[in-house]
This record gives structure tokens, sequence and C-alpha cells, in this order.
């Protein structure tokens, strides 16, 4: 188990390696520049010239955008980052690191909470779908999650603000975490519920966007189960129908349902990019995608080689849970 | 071709008729398991055997399968019984209904298309004799007083003891009753299934659930079915069965999971599943056929061995002639879901009457005779949606007669013990 667990972490640079190389190339190709934009104004009215801008891009080692300057580019950015130094972040006043730092947590709290809210719901409703395959609850909730699947989030969340916040004025349209009007002595207790308040609608919209297939998942796989030889056997025993699916059925459930699992270990701290720009959630995936739009560079690359570590770890947490949840795997 | 398109034309079920049918299956289906589900008066499945010596009783059985092509009958008017201490085996090629036959006798039949349409399975079973507020009457531990009168022990607390039956559970007053299993609920059927009806099935590769130790799922059934039974108990029933299944390392393999036993070993384990409660009737379906040949002796000869020392009856199913032979007393041929012929082993082996038996006995690879080419029935087995209203051997039979389109033929009586449901022999029924 360790010799292997050590021979998947040496795989693992390997890849990290690699994609590292592919993201930064990726990214330096990208046909916006956040230097000729924040200029653009300052050179138009004659206040910087060309020059100027050459020279501070030459400064973050961005002024070359041959192969050659791009690999030198990457060596700097490789150094820095093995160092554990990320970069300075262009649009925010901190370095990379800093801001991956601060914005998880914020991130990883809402995820974590509709993981657990999704898991609540999907996971015995799937179950029971499938118990009374072709009944009237399993079309109903099969046709539901499949609408909630379809929705693009961005829809889902911003018709969820129209009607809740700004037509029945139930929450605070201006969205974000924190109301306008909270005053700044305000106790822990009401800071606390302010907060449950604005969060209400994009945990909502994370619930109903994810639990189709987490509902499908489950239900697929218990009905499979329901019809194996030893479930046949565990009703020959004379075992009620519920231990016989809740210790029997659920047993073999859980184990494709931890896997996948795990794989949303990279969506749990890395954030939703859409839904957080939506209601203005200030988590990591809102610093992303204004990253993207801007091309802050050092920012991008320290948020996807975040990314990429975490589904390298997923991965192989992913195997080794599989070996303790299946008593037939073993890791070698 | 013209022939080809007929056929073809006859397999075809428009989108009307496939509504219909939907429509028809979901009402029968609703119907049965409401049935299966609804909460009964004892009195509604207790029944009367015909013969005393029986234990199980099978009486034109119906389980048909409501699906999307149409109903498959596939059992279609069984009768036949078992006589306890007797094993009875019960052949027939794949899909004729024998497996349907012992699972319906569970309540197993897989549901909801699955389901015991009419008829009457009789069981004689022993169960939990209730009070008034259909709680269990407890047999207390006695001794004699100094009075000389019979008193109630107690324990330390001033509770009166209750008395501790051979496998260590608390006993209970029981009585004896007849019950139609046909028509009984199913959250009656689990105190009869694997207390007083086990089974063993086919595939041991697959019958042990992969994520629990051997131990867990053997003591399962301990606990459930032997109320108040202590932990270590329960252990060492489980060990004690895995011993007389022939397993040389019964605390080991109780760790072990399923996956780290070989087939032959897992059919142990499941046979040791069955015994664990002292059942009257073990229904075996197919226990070998999954087994090489020299595991297959030694579970048969574990089966037998098995039935002498718990005193009940055996319920075989095979395709496998040969197994039978050397098993069963009694022998039930089967045919397209119904009972073609039945009698004791001497009859159908060495007196087969009905062209089928005779046709299976003719396939049978044998040591001494030396053939080219092993006898084949000619044909197939008819669709088993919309079966003709004729003999359902008649196409494939070469002693056909005129007679034979007539309606199907009932079962005739040729010996007490020999029964078989073929025209041929009616005449000879008659003169008798």
């Amino acid at each position: 188990m360790v010799k292997y667990i050590i021979k998947r972490l040496l795989l693992a640079l390997l890849i990290l390696f690699s994609v590292s190389i592919i993201l930064y190339f990726l990214v330096r190709c990208m046909p916006m520049d956040y230097f000729d934009i924040k200029f653009a104004s300052a050179i138009s009215s004659g206040n910087m010239s060309e020059e100027d801008v050459l020279h501070i891009k030459a400064l973050y080692g961005l002024d070359d955008s041959s192969f050659i300057g791009i690999l030198k580019g990457y060596w700097s950015w490789l150094s820095g980052f093995l160092r554990g130094d990320m970069g300075q972040s262009f649009i925010f006043p901190d370095r990379v690191e800093d801001v991956i730092k601060n914005k998880m947590g914020i991130s990883f709290g809402i995820s974590f909470v509709s993981l657990i809210l999704e898991l609540i719901i999907a996971i015995p409703l799937g179950i029971k779908c499938a118990c009374n395959q072709y009944g009237k609850l399993d079309y109903t909730a099969t046709v539901l999650c499949m609408i909630g699947m379809a929705f693009p989030s961005f829809f889902l969340g911003n018709l969820l603000i129209k009607w809740f916040a700004v037509d029945l004025g139930w929450f605070d349209p201006m969205s974000g975490l924190v109301s306008s009007n909270l005053p700044q002595d305000a106790s822990f207790m009401a800071r606390m519920l302010d907060m449950l308040w604005h969060l209400v609608l994009p945990l909502t919209v994370f619930v109903i966007l994810n639990i189709g297939s987490i509902m499908r998942y489950t239900r697929t796989n218990t009905l499979e189960i329901l019809n194996a030889d030893y479930i046949r056997t565990a009703r020959a025993k004379g075992l009620s129908e519920g231990k016989v699916i809740y210790k029997h059925v659920f047993r073999n459930t859980m184990i494709p349902l931890i896997t996948m699992l795990t794989f949303t270990l990279p969506t749990l701290f890395g954030g939703a990019m859409i839904t957080e720009e939506v209601f203005d959630l200030p988590g990591i995936g809102q610093a992303a995608y204004k990253a993207l739009n801007e091309g802050d560079i050092p920012l991008i690359m320290g948020y996807n080689m975040f990314i990429a570590v975490l589904t390298v770890v997923g991965v192989l947490i992913s195997d080794i849970m599989y070996a303790i949840v299946d008593p037939r795997v073993k890791l070698a | 071709m013209a022939a080809n398109k007929q056929d073809k034309k006859k397999h075809y079920i428009s989108a009307k008729e496939s509504r219909q049918i939907a429509k028809e299956n979901s009402k029968a289906i609703k119907y049965y398991e409401k049935r299966k589900k609804r909460k009964a008066n004892p009195d509604e499945y207790t029944a009367q055997m015909t013969d005393e010596r029986n234990i199980v009783e099978f009486e034109d059985l119906h389980t048909y399968f409501f699906s999307d092509a149409g109903t498959v009958k596939a059992v279609n008017g069984v009768t036949f019984s078992i006589p306890a201490g007797a094993t009875v085996g019960v052949v027939g090629e794949s899909g004729c209904g024998k497996s349907v036959t012992s699972l319906s006798l569970m309540q197993l039949v897989q549901a909801p298309s699955g389901q015991i349409v009419s008829g009457s399975i009789r069981f004689r079973s022993s169960l939990f004799k209730r009070d008034k507020r259909g709680k269990k009457i407890p047999v207390y531990e006695t001794y004699i007083d100094e009075n000389g009168n019979e008193a109630i022990k107690k324990d330390a607390k001033g509770k009166p003891v209750i008395k501790r039956n051979e496998l260590g559970g608390y006993t209970y007053e029981m009585e004896e009753r007849v019950v139609d299993i046909a028509k009984m609920p199913v959250e009656e059927m689990r105190s009869i299934r694997g207390r007083e009806i086990s089974m063993i099935f086919q595939e041991p590769m697959t019958s042990l659930n992969p994520v629990f130790t051997i131990g867990n799922q053997l003591d399962e059934v301990g606990r459930l079915h032997i109320e108040g039974i202590s932990k270590q108990k329960v252990k060492a029933r489980s060990i004690e069965m895995l011993k007389l299944v022939g397993i040389a390392d019964p605390e080991g393999v109780y760790k072990k999971y399923p996956h780290e036993l070989s087939g032959g070993m897992r059919q142990r384990v499941m046979i040791a599943i069955a015994l664990l409660c002292n059942p009257k009737l073990i229904v075996a379906d197919e226990p070998t056929t999954a087994l090489d040949v020299t595991i297959q002796a030694q579970i048969l000869d574990l089966l037998r061995e098995i039935k002498g020392k718990i005193n009940g009856s055996i319920m075989l199913i095979t395709h496998d002639l040969g197994v039978v032979a050397e098993m069963a007393d009694y022998v039930v041929v089967m045919y397209a879901g119904k009972v073609i012929e039945m009698g004791t082993a001497e009859d159908i082996y060495d007196r087969p009457l009905h062209p089928y038996t005779i046709g299976l006995q003719k396939s049978k690879p044998t040591v001494d005779a030396e053939v080219d080419e092993l006898y084949c029935i000619p044909g197939f087995v008819p669709n088993p949606i919309n079966m003709p209203d004729y003999c359902y051997f008649r196409d494939r039979c070469e002693k056909c007669t005129k007679k034979c389109s007539g309606e199907y033929p009932e079962l005739i009586q040729v010996s007490p013990t020999h029964s078989v449901s073929c025209y041929l022999y009616e005449r000879q029924a008659e003169e008798k």
C-alpha cells in the first residue's frame, strides 16, 4: 500500500509538471494582455509610450512572445513555484498564494454545505426511486432532476434572483455575502445569520444543479444491485426489506458512489466560477473568473495548478477509498 | 421467404397492442403487489393438507411474468407434493419453470413483473403462538419449590427466566399450522424463509454479498431467527455449521470475504447458511451446475449426508438426470411450465413413459454405449407467450397422434406412484 502510494505520488509529480507546461503555454498564447488593456488609455492620451509598456512587461518577463521567450518565462515561473512563490497577482494587491489561501475558505464552506445537502437529499431519493422503479415518485424525481441538470448555472441563478430577490423581496437583490446596511458593530450571531440569508439562493442553485447526477447515479447503481444474486440470498434468509436495502444493497451502492464523490474534491476547494460570479460571492471561483477576464497570468497559473493538484490528489484518494470500501480491491 | 415474413409479422407487436399490454400489466402488477403487502388474518392463509405425510403440496400453481411482450406463463398449473423426509428432484430443460416453482415456494419470484397468480402452495409450518396482543408466548424455566409445586424460576431482578432451546435462543410456544404460501403476505413469509425453508442457489460465485465477511453473513441468519441468542453463541453456531459442511478451517473462513474462497467453498458456505436454523425443507436450485465435476460429487455427498442429520426434506432442482438418479426418491419432470410426468425415481428411470422423458433419457451421455452423436430432441420449446392449446410437446414428439391436437392432456395415473400427462397412456389407464 505504502509502495503504491509513493509510486502514485511520483507519477503525480510528472503529471503536474506536464500540466504546468501546457497551461503556461496556453495562458501565454491568450490574445489579451493585461498591460496592453491597462495602459491603453494612457498611451492614447500620450502619457505613456509603447516603449514604457514594453519596459513594464519586461519587468514581469512577459515582453518576449516568441517560443524561446515563453520558455524563459516558464522557467522563471517554475523556479518561483518550486520555491513556493507563485508571483504577484496583477488584479489583486496580494501574492497569488495569499489570494488562493484567503478566498479558498468561503468557496469551500459553500461547496461543502451544498455537497452535504445534495447527499442528504439525493442518496435516499435515489434508493427510494430504485426500489419503486417506474413508480410515480421515480418518474417525478427523474423529470425534476433532469430539468435541474439541464439548467445552465447562470440562467438558474439569475432566474432565482429575479423571482425571490427582486420580485418577492425575500433576499437581498444586491447579492454578495454581507448586507450593505449591516451595522459595523453587529454581533457575531447577527453577522452569521446575515451571511446565511445571503447564502440561501446560491446554495439552492448548487443543490439543484448537482442533485440530479448524484441521484441518477445512486438510482442506477441501486437498481443494478437490487437484481444481484446476493440480494436474493439476503431475502431468502428472511431479512426485512429495510435490512436488505440499507445493509446489503446500500453497502454495495456506496462503492462507486464514494469513488465519484472523491472526484468532487477539486470543485469542493476550487469553487464554482459562474455561480460565484452571478451571486457576487468573494470566493476563489470569482477570483479566477476575474483573472481569466483580465489576463492575470500569475493568478490563472496559480489557480489552475491548484485545481490540477487537487484533481491528482482526488484521484489518488479515490483509489485508496476504493480499497477501503471494497474488500475485493487490493492496491499493489 | 414468405414464411419468414409471416414469422416476423407474428413477433411484431403494434404500438396499440404494446400499450394495451403495458396497461394490463401495470394493473395486474398493482393488484398482486397490493395483495402481497396486505395485512391478513392468519385464517385467510390457513389450509389443509390433502395427505398428512406431505410437508409441501403444490396445487395448480400459476406463476406468471408480466413482460412487455405479453404474459409469460412460467409455471402453468403445477401440482406435486414433497413428502416429509424425502428428496424430490425436479428436472427439465432450461426455462421450463423449475426454478420459478422453487422461487414461488419462497415467494422470491423477481417482483414486480413476476407474480404468483393462482393456485396454492401448502406448507406445514410451525409458527409462534401469539397471545391476544399478537405477542409471542414465552416458555419459562420451572423448578420444584420446597412445597413440591412447580414454580417459575426468577432471576436476580425477579424477572421470570425464559427457557433456552437447543440453539441457545428463547423458547416460545409453537403451533403447527398448514399455511398457504401463495396467499401469505410477505411480512409473514419472512419468518418462514431461512428458518423453516432455506434455499441454496445455482451461482455460488455471486450468491454471497462481496462486501461482508462470511461470518457476518452467517451470523445474520442466527441473529434474525434465534431470538435472545448471545453474540458468542451465534458465532459458535456459525462456526459449527461451517465445520458441518466440511470446511477445514472454520475460524479462518469465518473472517474471510467471499472472494477469497473457491466456488466449491462458497457453495459450502451457502449450505451452511441454509442449515443454520435447522430448516424442515432445503430447496437446492441447481446447486452443482456452476461447479466442476469433482466438486459436484462432493457437494451432492454433503447434501445427502446433511439430509440424514437434519431429518428434513430436500427439493432438488436440476437439469442433470444423473444427479437426480443419485439423490432423489421422487422425480417430477417439467416441460414448458407444466408437470408432464412424475413418479418415484425407479418409475422415471426404469419405465419412463412420456416421449419427452424418454428423449431426455436418450440424450444423456452414457459410458457403456458407443455412439457417434448424442441423441437430441428435435425442435424447440414453444414460445412462452401465447402457448398453444394442445400438448406443448406435440410439435417435437415422434409418437404424436391425431388426438394430440386436442386440448392439453390431463395427468393420468398409470400406477399408484407414477403419473404422466400424455394421450398415449389414456387407454392403458382405463384398462386398469
